[in-house]
């Protein structure tokens, strides 16, 4: 219970901080906000055009700290006030249109990931030297290693623009309504394909490296030997008695993984013009979207910080060493 | 601003394109598995953007204009900033004229005449009859005189170019019956006129009834313009169809635009060369080969050099700088190699920039004799010995001002790379004359605020503009753009000002007697090409591509109608000619 408390009180604090991180960095950034605006239109404005700009967007000269406190307001409201590239438009409503594909692409691709490359490690651990261990990770290290903007680019280029093959950019086809139909979900099923292999393909060698080495120190075990021993079938062994252990850290990882997935779709959204929040992030800092960025880091933070503390309470009911 | 918009991602682009270039071998032994693929693809029935599953898209026209990751509805065009979706104005709301800086005429569109008092401070207009709004309801003069006094009434709304300074000095609009609307001013200012004239008209009887203008986004437009119902709208697609009312309905040939997102210029650039765009306002670096070449047939471009003109600023409040000596500046303006500009950081898209300063978008107002001023053609010996008569020493490779040497931050704004190429030029051409400019690119809202306080001694930067060459003088030369250094200054970086050139504008401003107007505006190009307020580098090409494939009437350089950007405020008059062609094939 202490453990818990203690764990709470430095996620409480940790959020805080970025809260307010959040809040002061583009207070600090050279050039006033209302600069900041102007430059949001990408250049030459008429002079009367950019009073009128300060006069609609109504750009706050309060102090700090009365500003600050209306940040903290309307955090507790989920009012993160008006962007700016879209002005009048909410933040939320910007958001809103982007968060359900990065969280179906991001999640889909890091599921996929590593139930595949946890079962890839598990299996090459088992038959050290076999074809499938000689094989399957050296190439999955060697795609890895590709840089993923490349990889992403040539896929795009290649398979969905010379080829045709499968679509390589929006999450569903064009002129489509989001309806619970099998024309939509079907479309947006084949817009996944290729922004979730590009991902899968250079994320698989870690996952697959990861569990083949935590796998093959526990088949080193004495309860492994014991349980071979006792001539229980090699599939039992390897996945209740081997696997099972050697899980851990894999899952911790995991666990990370999903909290980065806001986050992490950066590139791959860029490349596939994937309409998620990676992309607005991107559209944003170009185009000096205060407020959507603001949002933007501050959901990155926080779903990040929420990962870290859901992996701290499962360990805590996976490892018993924690408890004391 | 368009093109600034469009610059920067031209490097990943170009090496996408490289990647295009080998695509041939690669495809031969792809060969195989691209036919099966295609047939796959077919089964799919949806790849990329070709993708529109349901409506059918004969007859409408695909648009490369905003690069945005969503849509979000939003058809305010009265707010300041451009965040509402392209066409809103010039497109679904409509001017009342549409002045061409191509052609120089004045077409007239919602208005049939304008007429000023013989005093210059009352403007009248004549409006047509039988115009109707798309939702069926008569347009009249009281929709704009509504107009003119909602921007009036609300600080926070934005009007056409410069309209905001015209409200400033108007006292009442008002429409004294359903055709006529008469401005009353309390100073002469004519120039004010196309910016009246260019402002889009909303309609009383729904915009009276919201409470705040500036938060409003209009997401269900009611206009005058000849495309204005939207079937669907979705994060990443759109369709603007036809007006049902539209009051010169003979003229529309297509049936509507359509808007797949375009996140970025990779993307933009991709889908024009596949084809798969109409009509499209992108840079694009070696149009020739990288877009004309796949389909020399239907391909086009043309780049108009009717965009501001791009110069090089120097701060003539500088501190230890000599840049308040004109000899000083036109030596500096020798030294530059604008055709090597032109040809390496432009594409040879534009041409050097003359001694008028004034771009390719005035026709009727470019006088040929102030035009070939030697100060634009570069001449280092004429510039050197330019230098030395003004008694800056040569120490060793660097020339000396007041004992100091003449080494100077030369600022560009970061990523823009054709005006990053053109300020390396620049700084290697002053080393010839002993000038030692250091190239320092900045951050946008950095780079801003340093040439608007005065922050600065030499920057690469922009010019005003407008229907008449009044605003680009006013906005380089005039008094009523000056501010002194540490003052925000939107025009006039240079911090010149010409007592002459002051005299001739306010004797412009005064008259609406056009001919008078051509006189005084001849006389300010020659008070510009004899000072050289600041150094006229090049006219600003405005992007323009178009795929004539399904769609004919566009304009290009045989069939020069109007300023065919996407972004150009002349586009009404674009899509009110392009047709369906009449045999086309089908369309995928």
């Amino acid at each position: 219970m202490n453990y818990i408390l203690r764990r709470l009180g430095f996620y409480f604090v940790a959020a805080w901080a970025s809260i307010t991180l959040n809040f002061l960095l583009p207070r600090l950034m050279p050039g006033d906000p209302a600069d900041a605006v102007l430059a949001s239109a990408q250049g030459r404005l008429d002079p009367s055009t950019i009073a009128a700009m300060r006069e609609a967007y109504g750009l706050s000269d309060d102090p700090l700290l009365v500003q600050y406190w209306s940040y903290l307001q309307g955090l507790a409201r989920l009012d993160f006030g008006i962007s700016t590239a879209f002005f009048p438009s909410p933040v939320m409503d910007v958001v809103q249109t982007g968060l359900t594909w990065t969280l179906l692409l991001g999640g889909v691709a890091t599921i996929i990931a590593f139930v595949l490359g946890t079962l890839i490690g598990v299996f090459s651990a088992w038959r050290r030297g076999g074809i499938v261990d000689s094989a399957v990770p050296p190439l999955a290290l060697f795609i890895g290693s590709f840089p993923y903007f490349w990889l992403a680019t040539v896929v795009v280029f290649y398979v969905g623009f010379r080829w045709e093959i499968l679509p390589e950019a929006y999450a569903y086809g064009l002129g489509l309504s989001p309806a619970f139909s099998w024309q939509f979900i079907s479309s947006v099923m084949t817009h996944l394909i290729l922004p979730a292999l590009t991902v899968v393909l250079v994320s698989l060698g870690g996952w697959i490296l990861g569990m083949r080495n935590t796998m093959v120190s526990t088949l080193s075990e004495d309860y492994v030997s014991l349980a071979e021993a006792k001539g229980l079938s090699q599939r039992r062994v390897m996945l209740r008695y081997a696997a099972r252990n050697a899980l851990l850290p894999n899952m911790t990882s995991f666990g990370m993984s999903l909290g980065f997935v806001l986050s992490g779709s950066l590139i791959t959204e860029s490349v596939f013009n994937y309409p998620g929040l990676g992309n607005q992030l991107v559209q944003s800092v170009s185009l000096r979207d205060f407020p959507l960025m603001q949002t933007l880091f501050l959901f990155i933070t926080i779903s990040v910080l929420a990962a870290n503390l859901l992996v701290d309470l499962l360990y805590l009911r996976l490892d018993p060493r924690v408890r004391t | 601003m368009g093109n600034d918009l469009r610059k920067g991602a031209s490097d990943k682009v170009a090496s996408m394109m490289a990647a295009e270039m080998d695509r041939r071998q690669v495809f031969l032994r792809g060969a195989a598995l691209g036919a099966g693929a295609s047939a796959f693809a077919a089964t799919l029935g949806q790849t990329g953007y070709k993708a529109s599953a349901q409506a059918t898209i004969e007859g409408m026209v695909t648009v490369s204009e905003q690069q945005r990751q969503t849509w979000i509805r939003n058809f305010n065009f009265l707010i300041p900033g451009g965040t509402f979706l392209w066409p809103t104005d010039n497109g679904i709301y409509e001017p009342s004229m549409i002045a061409s800086r191509i052609t120089g005429e004045i077409t007239p569109w919602l208005a049939e005449s304008f007429e000023y008092t013989a005093d210059n401070l009352s403007l009248s207009l004549k409006y047509r009859t039988g115009v109707m709004w798309s939702d069926g309801t008569p347009f009249t003069a009281g929709d704009v005189a509504f107009t003119f006094n909602l921007l009036k009434d609300n600080a926070g709304l934005s009007g056409a170019g410069g309209l905001r300074n015209v409200l400033g000095i108007t006292s009442t609009v008002e429409a004294p019956d359903d055709t006529t609307v008469t401005f009353t001013f309390t100073e002469v200012y004519t120039p004010g006129l196309f910016d009246i004239l260019a402002q889009n008209i909303v309609p009383e009887h729904i915009w009276s009834t919201i409470e705040d203008p500036v938060t409003f986004l209009n997401e269900n437009p009611v206009g005058t313009g000849p495309f204005t119902e939207i079937p669907i709208f979705e994060s990443n697609y759109w369709e603007l169809r036809r007006n049902p009312n539209y009051w010169q309905a003979d003229k529309i040939g297509i049936e509507g635009l359509r808007f797949p997102i375009l996140g970025d210029n990779d993307t933009a650039q991709r889908m024009l060369i596949g084809g798969e765009i109409d009509w499209a306002g992108n840079f694009v670096p070696d149009v020739e080969n990288i877009y004309v070449a796949e389909d020399p047939e239907n391909h086009g471009y043309w780049f108009p050099s009717t965009g501001d003109t791009v110069h090089l600023h120097l701060n003539t409040e500088a501190p230890n700088t000599p840049f308040a000596d004109v000899n000083v500046r036109k030596a500096i303006s020798q030294a530059i190699d604008r055709t090597e500009i032109v040809n390496l950081a432009m594409y040879d898209y534009t041409t050097p920039a003359d001694s008028t300063g004034l771009s390719g978008g005035y026709p009727d107002w470019k006088d040929p004799a102030h035009a070939a001023a030697p100060w634009v053609t570069m001449d280092i010996e004429a510039a050197n010995a330019a230098l030395d008569a003004a008694g800056l020493v040569l120490d060793g490779d660097v020339r000396t001002f007041n004992g100091q040497p003449m080494e100077f931050e030369l600022l560009v704004v970061n990523g823009w790379s054709d005006w990053n190429q053109a300020v390396q030029i620049m700084a290697d051409n002053f080393a010839e004359i002993g000038i030692q400019a250091t190239v320092t690119p900045l951050e946008q809202t950095v780079w801003q605020t340093r040439v608007q306080t005065g922050d600065y001694t030499m920057s690469i930067g922009w010019s005003s503009g407008g229907v008449t060459p009044f605003n680009f003088y006013r906005g380089i030369m005039s008094s009523q753009t000056y501010n002194p250094v540490g003052t925000s200054s939107p025009e006039n970086w240079a911090r010149f000002v010409s007592p002459e050139a002051d005299a001739l504008l306010d004797q412009f401003a005064a008259t609406s007697d056009l001919a008078e107007q051509q006189r005084i505006s001849s006389e300010l190009q020659r008070v510009y090409a004899e000072q050289a307020p600041a150094i006229p580098l090049f006219p600003g090409p405005q992007w323009y591509e178009y795929n004539s494939t399904r769609f004919e009437g566009w304009p290009n350089e045989e069939n020069p109608y109007c300023v065919p950007s996407t972004y150009s405020g002349e586009r009404l008059l674009l899509m009110t000619t392009i047709r369906t062609k009449a045999a086309t094939t089908p369309t995928t």
